[in-house]
């Protein structure tokens, strides 16, 4: 892997079954520095403290849907904080329609993803997002 | 065409999906049995996932509302084997751990189906997905809805798809 193993990385879904499955993929993919947030509304907090404490995520995954704060707002949310308009985020939704990629990349999404996926088209996404 | 004729029609989009979703994350094909028209609300699994969809038809011209639900059970067993496949651990019981799988699987399906209803001039507003266990219970369709039954084979045991359906002006 080109990427270091100990990327600080943010896995961001309502469903814990999907955040499971999602580092359960990361971890195949071979990174080790995975936190999970249930919400876009936990994950907010999260990065905020990560980055007074001087340790910021460098990589946030973040599913679309969720009841508090959704993925599109916490993107945005991101691209507003100064220091964090390039931090990569990929998004992750259910719904495979061309218009949610339009609105996310508008938004500044680095990347896009649409489940159903495997631990190889993930992988994929990431690597086209460092590379 | 009448709102039965569009049901069929209606139903193929959520079986492609299924099939796509359990090869996917599931690492299982999904083997199509005979649908059937059911008439009773008693689940054919133990464990039902949920979701409902209403929307828009438009087609050659004419627009009508309409309403549907997706329902996706599982007897226990295969429900702890697809469980276990999805999340590589073992379960063999419903802990709280597997409680949303049913519904994050049939919030796959029915985002990929979406995409494809779309094609057919169905615009969609999805719900959030919500759970039933328990053996024999019901399953709490719309009123005036046609429900069909589609069974599907898979390594993990048998999978009970319904799709109900209605139209109004």
């Amino acid at each position: 892997m080109a990427l270091k193993a100990d990327i600080k990385i943010l896995v961001v879904d309502d469903m814990s079954t999907m955040r499971k499955i999602i580092k359960n993929m990361l971890s195949q993919i071979g990174f080790t520095n995975i936190s999970e947030a249930d919400d876009g509304a936990t994950a907010w907090p999260m990065i905020e403290n990560a980055i007074k404490e001087g340790r910021p995520y460098e990589f946030i995954v973040s599913d679309w849907n969720m009841p508090q704060l959704s993925g599109l707002d916490l993107l945005k949310n991101v691209r507003s904080t100064p220091g964090l308009e390039k931090l990569p985020f990929l998004m992750i939704t259910a719904e495979a329609e061309q218009g949610n990629v339009v609105i996310a990349v508008k938004a500044g999404v680095s990347n896009f993803i649409v489940k159903p996926f495997s631990a190889q088209v993930l992988k994929e996404k990431i690597d086209k997002i460092f590379k | 065409m009448s709102g039965e004729s569009h049901f069929i029609e209606f139903s193929k989009p959520f079986i492609d999906a299924a099939k796509n979703v359990f090869e996917t994350m599931v690492f299982t094909t999904l083997e199509t049995q005979k649908p059937i028209m059911k008439n009773d609300s008693v689940s054919r699994g133990d464990v039902s996932a949920i979701l409902g969809l209403s929307g828009e038809l438009e087609k050659n011209g004419s627009k009508c509302q309409y309403k549907a639900m997706l329902v996706v059970s599982f007897p226990y067993d295969t429900y702890f084997k697809v469980a276990s496949a999805m999340l590589g651990e073992a379960y063999t019981a419903y802990v709280p751990d597997i409680k949303d799988l049913g519904g994050e699987i049939v919030n796959m399906i029915m985002g990929n189906a979406k995409r494809d209803l779309k094609t057919m001039g169905y615009s969609s507003n999805m719900a959030i997905p919500s759970m039933i266990e328990g053996k024999d219970h019901s399953i709490n369709y719309p009123t005036g809805t046609h429900v069909v039954l589609i069974p599907f084979k898979s390594t993990h045991g048998p999978i009970y798809m319904e799709i109900c359906y209605s139209e109004t002006e």
